[in-house]
C-alpha cells in the first residue's frame, strides 16, 4: 500500500519513524488539492496514475541526465558515471549534490534510500530486461513508478521527452529540443552536398567489446544516430538481430574487418570526451587489416566525440563535435 | 568469557553446561545482529522505533521495517541456519572440515540448473527453484558416485568436487555467452548471491521447505550424532549407516539448493559455520545446533557488512562472504599444517 | 610410482609422432577463423604473400595467435611437469595451485597503478605475482597433495573476490580486470609478445637441462643425496623456472587452468619415468592441447568466441577427477 502523504498522516509519520517522515513533514503545507490532480501515463510497466505536477522526483539510469536537463524537481538519482562528461557544468553540479539512491546497476538499488528521498514520482530509465532486477512492487509502495527505458539507442529522443513529460517538465524540455533540431537542420544543409550520397561505417566502443573483436554500429546506434540527423547514412545491417541495441550494432571478430567496411566510403569511430581513443577502437585502428580498408586509404576516417549522448543538450555537443570532425569532407 | 565461567565448574558439569552457554550466547548474538539489521538503514531507527513498528499496525511508515527490513533479516537468519546445517551434515559425513557443499560444487550445479531454467524454459520462479534444486542434487550425486571406491572421507571427495565445480563453471559461462543479451543479464544478476530486495512473497515457500527439512533432520539427528561419534558403535546399536548418510546428505543438498534458488550462491557460510560452531561448543564431532546458529550469525554479519561497505549502494552479500570465507579456508588449512 | 623406462628408439618415434600432430593442429588452427579463407589461400599466404586482406588475416592475426598458443601451452605444460615432479604430487598444476591466478591479479593491480605499461614491466609483475602465490600456497598447503590443491583453489577465490570488490569500488581503474580474470588468446596479436615468448623459450631449454637432475631428485631425497645431487639447489632452480614459466604464460594469455595438469599425465604415459623425456613431450603436447582448445574456443559459439580458459577448464575437470581416482592422495 502506498505511503500516504496527507498532512494528517505526515504528522503521525514524524512520530513513528524518521525514514519517511523526515522529509514528509516538509510537504505538510502543500494543499491537498494539488495532490488530487492526477493523470494516467502509459509506460513500459503499464498505465500508471501519476501526479500532474510532481514535486519530488527520483530518477535512475538513462532518466538521470534527461531529468537534469529538463530541470525536473529531483530529490534522488542513481549514479550515472558514463553521462558525467556530457553534462553541462550546472547539471554536473546538481548531479554531484543530489542524494544517490542506487549504483550503476539496477540490482544495486537501495530501496530505503528511495523511500528516504520521499518522492511523489519515480522514473526508472533502464532497458526492459534489466527491470527484472528491480523490485517494482516495493518501489510502488513509495510512489507511482513509471519505467521508461531504451531498447534501441536512437530512441532517446522519444524516451527523454516521455521522461520529462512524466516529471511535468515538458516546457523546459521542448525548448532544448527545438534548439537541437534547429542546429541539426542547419548542419544538414551545410553538408547537403556531400553527406547524403556517402556510405558510412562506424567503429564503436560501447558495452563490453571482447578481446579480438570490434564493434560495428549501423543506423540508429549510439555513435551514429546524431550524425544521421546531419544527413548521414550508415549502410548495412546486423547479421543476426539480437534485440535492443543488438539490432543496430554487432561485435564481429577482427578478421571480419575488411568485409565489414569494404563498401564504406567514410568511416567514423568513437573517441572519449577528452579525445583519447578507447582501447577496443585502438585495437581496430592498429590492426594491419585497418590500413587496407578503402576509406582508410582514401584518408576519410574521422573520430567522433560525445557519441554516448542521450539527451538533446548533450547531443548538441555531439553535433558540434561531428561538424568539427567532418569539416574536411567539405573542403574538396 | 563463556569458557572461563565454565572452567570454574566441576568437570562433569562442563560438558553439559558449555554447549548450553554457547547456544545461549549465539542466540543472543543473533538477536543483537538482527536488531542491528532492523535498525540500520539510510536512516537509523532506534530500537524503540523498531519495536513500535513490529508491534504496531501494518502499513504507513512501518512498511520499511516490517515489510522490507524484517524479511531481509529473517532471510539471513533462516538461510544462515540452513547453510550452517548443510555444512555440518557434509563435513560430518565426509569427516572433513573442507567437505562443504559450496567447495564441492553444489552452487555451480544449482546455477547450471537455474541457467537451463532461464534459457530453455521460460524462467518462472517455480521453474527456477525446481531446476536449481535438481541441479544441486544431481551434482551432489555425481560427486558422491565419483568419490566412491576410496570412501567419501578425506580430501578426495573435495578435490573431485573442485574438478566437477571447474567443469560446471566452464559450462555455465558458455551458456551465458551463448544466451541472448536479455537472458544473460538476468542470469548474471542471479549469480551475484544477494539478499537485496527480498520480500515476503519470495520467502514463503523456501521457509516452508527449510522448516520441513529441519524437522526431518531433528528426527534423524540422534542417530546422526551417534554415527558421527563412532560408526562402529552406531552399527551395533542398530543404526543402518548408509541409508542414514544418504538421507542426511539429501537434507543438506535440499537446504543449500533452496537457499541458492532464492538468493543465488552465497559461498563459504556452509564451510565456516560448522567449524566455528564446533570450536565454540568444544564438542566432539560436528554438532548441528551450534553450526546452525553460527551460520545465522555469519550471514547476518556478512549482509550487514555488504550494506555498510559501499552505502548507499547495496553490495551483493556473496561478494563479501567469498572474500572473507576464502581467507578463512586458507587459515584453516594453515592451522592444520602446523598441527600435523 | 615407477614405470619401466622405455627404449630410446620408441621415445624418439613417439616424439616425432607428437611433433607431426602438433604441425597438423597448428595448420588447422591457422585455417579456422571467423572469416573463411580457402585452404589454398592459407598456404599461399604463408609461402607467397600478396598483401590481400585474406593473406593479412592469415599472416598477421592467425599465425601470431598460433605462436602465442605454442608458447603459452609449452610454458604451462612444462611448468606442470616440474611442479608435479618437484612436489611429487599428481594433482599439482600452476593453474589449480593459483599461481596463474596470482600472476593475473598482479597484472590487474600493476596495470591499474601503471607498473605494467611496458612488456618488460608486465612480465616482471606477472612473475612476481606468480612467486608470491607459489610461496603462499606452498607454505599453507604443503604436506598433502590434496591440501595443496585446496589451498590453490582458496587463494584463487580470495583473489577473485578482492578483484571484484576493487572493480566495484573503482570501476574505471579496474576495468582491465575482466581481461585478466579469464585467459584468452584472442586479440593479443598486436601486443609486444616477443619478450615473454623469448623468456619461455629459454626457460623450456633450462627445464630440459635441469630435468636430468630432477630425475635423480624424483627418486627420493635420501637416494638423491646418496647419488651426490645438490637437492636444495635443484629444487630452487626448478621453483624459479615454474614461476617464470607460469608468469610468462599468464602475461601472454591470462590465467589458464588445467593445461599443466592434463599434459604431464599424458606425457608420463608416453615417456615412462624419465623426467627429461617428460619435459620434452610436455613441450610438444602442451601446445597441441592449447591449440585444439583454442580452435574449440573459436567454433563453439555461433558468433564471437569463448575464452580459451573456459574450454581448458571444461576439458580439465574430468582429467582431475581421473587423476584423483587413479592416484588418490598418495604422492607419486
Amino acid at each position: 500500500m502506498p505511503i500516504a502523504r496527507s498532512p494528517k498522516i505526515a504528522g503521525a509519520l514524524a512520530l513513528a519513524l524518521a525514514v519517511v517522515a523526515g522529509c514528509g513533514s516538509g510537504d505538510a503545507e502543500q494543499a491537498p488539492a494539488a495532490e488530487a490532480q492526477t493523470r494516467v501515463f502509459t509506460a513500459d510497466n503499464g498505465d500508471i496514475t501519476i501526479p500532474v505536477a510532481p514535486k519530488r522526483v527520483v530518477a535512475t539510469g538513462y532518466a538521470v541526465p534527461a531529468m537534469l536537463e529538463a530541470d525536473a524537481p529531483l530529490v534522488g538519482i542513481s549514479t550515472w558515471q558514463r553521462g558525467i562528461p556530457l553534462m553541462s557544468d550546472e547539471d554536473r553540479k546538481r548531479y554531484e549534490e543530489l542524494p544517490k539512491i542506487a549504483g550503476e546497476t539496477a540490482a544495486e538499488t537501495n530501496y530505503e534510500a528511495v523511500a528516504q528521498a520521499d518522492p511523489d514520482l519515480i522514473v526508472i530509465g533502464v532497458p526492459k530486461p534489466v527491470l527484472a532486477d528491480i523490485d517494482l512492487k516495493r518501489l510502488e509502495q513509495i510512489a507511482p513508478v513509471v519505467a521508461i527505458g531504451p531498447s534501441v539507442p536512437s530512441m532517446w529522443r522519444e524516451l527523454s521527452r516521455k521522461q520529462a513529460d512524466a516529471a511535468g517538465s515538458l516546457a523546459a524540455f521542448d525548448a532544448v529540443r527545438d534548439e537541437y533540431q534547429a542546429k541539426a537542420k542547419k548542419l544538414a544543409e551545410k553538408y547537403a552536398a556531400v553527406l547524403p550520397g556517402l556510405k558510412l561505417g562506424h567503429v564503436g566502443a560501447y558495452g563490453e567489446v571482447a578481446k579480438g573483436n570490434f564493434q560495428r554500429e549501423f543506423n540508429g546506434s549510439w555513435g551514429t544516430n546524431v550524425v544521421q540527423d546531419m544527413g548521414a547514412t550508415y549502410y548495412g545491417e546486423v547479421k543476426v538481430k539480437g534485440g535492443g541495441s543488438k539490432d543496430v550494432s554487432e561485435y564481429p571478430s577482427i578478421e571480419e574487418l575488411p568485409a565489414a567496411f569494404a563498401d564504406a566510403e567514410v568511416i567514423t569511430y568513437s573517441v572519449k570526451p577528452d579525445g583519447s581513443v578507447p582501447p577496443p577502437v585502438q585495437y581496430a585502428l592498429d590492426s594491419p587489416l585497418w590500413k587496407e580498408l578503402p576509406a582508410v586509404k582514401a584518408g576519410k576516417v574521422f573520430p567522433l566525440r560525445y557519441t554516448e549522448a542521450a539527451t538533446y543538450r548533450s547531443a548538441m555537443r555531439t553535433l558540434d563535435a561531428a561538424d568539427e570532425a567532418l569539416t574536411p569532407l567539405l573542403n574538396r | 568469557m563463556n569458557a572461563l565461567v565454565v572452567r570454574k565448574g566441576p568437570f562433569s558439569a562442563r560438558l553439559e553446561r558449555r554447549p548450553l552457554v554457547v547456544v545461549a550466547a549465539l542466540v543472543l548474538a543473533i538477536a543483537v545482529l538482527a536488531l542491528l539489521g532492523l535498525c540500520y538503514g539510510p536512516t537509523w531507527a532506534s530500537p524503540a522505533k523498531v519495536f513500535d513498528a513490529l508491534t504496531g499496525a501494518r502499513g504507513g511508515s512501518n512498511v520499511v521495517i516490517r515489510d522490507w527490513r524484517l524479511p531481509r533479516v529473517l532471510a539471513a537468519v533462516v538461510f544462515g541456519v540452513a547453510l550452517g546445517v548443510a555444512g555440518a551434515i557434509f563435513q560430518g559425513t565426509t569427516r572433513n572440515p573442507m567437505g562443504s557443499p559450496d567447495v564441492i560444487g553444489l552452487d555451480a550445479g544449482a546455477y547450471t540448473g537455474a541457467l537451463i531454467a532461464i534459457t530453455v524454459l521460460s524462467g518462472t520462479s517455480a521453474q527456477l527453484a525446481f531446476s536449481s534444486v535438481l541441479g544441486g542434487v544431481l551434482t551432489a550425486a555425481v560427486v558422491y558416485v565419483l568419490s566412491l571406491g576410496g570412501g567419501v572421507s578425506g580430501l578426495r571427495l573435495v578435490v573431485i568436487g573442485i574438478a566437477v565445480n571447474a567443469t560446471l563453471t566452464a559450462l555455465n559461462s558458455w551458456i551465458v555467452l551463448r544466451a541472448e543479451l536479455e537472458v544473460a543479464m538476468a542470469a548474471v544478476g542471479w549469480n551475484a548471491g544477494s539478499l537485496n530486495g527480498v520480500d515476503w512473497d519470495d520467502l514463503a515457500i523456501p521457509f516452508a521447505i527449510i522448516a520441513v527439512l529441519l524437522v526431518l533432520l531433528s528426527v534423524r539427528s540422534l542417530d546422526a550424532r551417534q554415527a558421527a561419534l563412532d560408526p562402529a558403535l552406531a552399527v551395533t546399536t542398530g543404526v543402518r549407516l548408509e541409508p542414514l548418510r544418504v538421507q542426511l546428505v539429501l537434507i543438506g543438498v535440499g537446504c543449500t539448493a533452496t537457499v541458492t534458488a532464492v538468493a543465488g550462491p552465497i559461498a563459504f557460510i556452509a564451510l565456516a559455520a560448522p567449524q566455528i560452531g564446533r570450536r565454540l561448543a568444544g564438542a566432539p564431532g560436528i554438532p548441528l545446533l551450534p553450526a546452525a546458529l553460527t551460520g545465522a550469525v555469519l550471514l547476518l554479519g556478512a549482509d550487514l557488512v555488504a550494506q555498510l561497505l559501499l552505502a548507499p549502494v547495496a553490495l551483493p552479500v556473496g561478494v563479501v562472504s567469498t572474500a572473507i570465507g576464502g581467507c578463512y579456508l586458507m587459515w584453516l588449512l594453515a592451522k592444520e599444517v602446523r598441527r600435523s | 610410482m615407477t614405470r619401466p623406462r622405455r627404449g630410446p628408439g620408441a621415445l624418439v618415434v613417439g616424439l616425432l609422432v607428437a611433433l607431426a600432430v602438433l604441425a597438423g593442429v597448428a595448420v588447422l588452427s591457422i585455417g579456422v577463423g571467423a572469416h573463411a579463407v580457402a585452404p589454398a589461400d592459407v598456404v599461399r599466404a604463408l609461402l607467397d604473400f600478396d598483401g590481400s586482406s585474406d593473406h593479412l588475416v592469415v599472416r598477421d592475426i592467425r599465425v601470431p595467435r598460433a605462436v602465442l598458443a605454442l608458447g603459452a601451452g609449452a610454458a604451462l605444460a612444462v611448468a606442470g611437469v616440474l611442479v608435479q615432479v618437484l612436489s611429487r604430487n599428481p594433482l599439482a598444476e600452476p593453474g589449480v595451485l593459483g599461481v596463474t591466478a596470482g600472476a593475473g591479479f598482479a597484472i590487474t593491480v600493476g596495470s591499474a597503478v601503471g607498473l605494467a605499461s611496458s612488456s618488460l614491466g608486465e612480465l616482471l609483475v606477472a612473475v612476481l605475482g606468480a612467486v608470491a602465490a607459489t610461496l603462499l600456497v606452498y607454505s599453507v598447503g604443503r604436506g598433502s597433495p590434496l591440501r595443496l590443491v585446496l589451498t590453490g583453489v582458496a587463494l584463487s577465490s580470495v583473489l577473485a573476490g578482492v578483484s571484484l570488490g576493487m572493480r566495484l569500488l573503482m570501476p574505471n581503474v579496474f576495468d582491465v580486470y575482466r581481461f585478466w580474470a579469464v585467459g584468452s588468446l584472442a586479440g593479443r596479436e598486436q601486443s609486444p609478445n616477443g619478450l615473454p615468448l623469448a623468456v619461455i623459450a629459454v626457460a623450456v631449454v633450462c627445464a630440459l637441462l635441469l630435468s636430468r637432475h630432477l630425475d635423480v631428485v624424483a627418486l627420493g631425497e635420501s637416494t638423491a643425496h646418496g647419488l651426490g645431487a645438490n637437492v636444495a639447489r635443484v629444487r630452487l632452480a626448478a621453483l624459479a623456472l615454474i614461476t617464470v614459466l607460469a608468469g610468462a604464460a599468464t602475461a601472454i594469455a591470462g590465467p589458464i587452468l588445467f593445461v599443466g595438469l592434463m599434459v604431464p599425465h599424458l606425457a608420463r604415459r608416453l615417456a615412462g619415468a624419465s623426467v627429461p623425456w617428460m619435459v620434452a613431450f610436455a613441450a610438444v603436447l602442451g601446445p597441441v592441447l592449447l591449440l585444439v582448445s583454442d580452435i574449440g574456443a573459436r567454433v563453439l559459439l555461433p558468433t564471437g568466441e569463448v575464452p580459451v580458459a573456459v574450454v581448458t577448464a571444461f576439458l580439465g575437470g574430468p582429467v582431475l577427477i581421473w587423476a584423483v581416482r587413479r592416484y588418490g592422495a598418495a604422492p607419486l
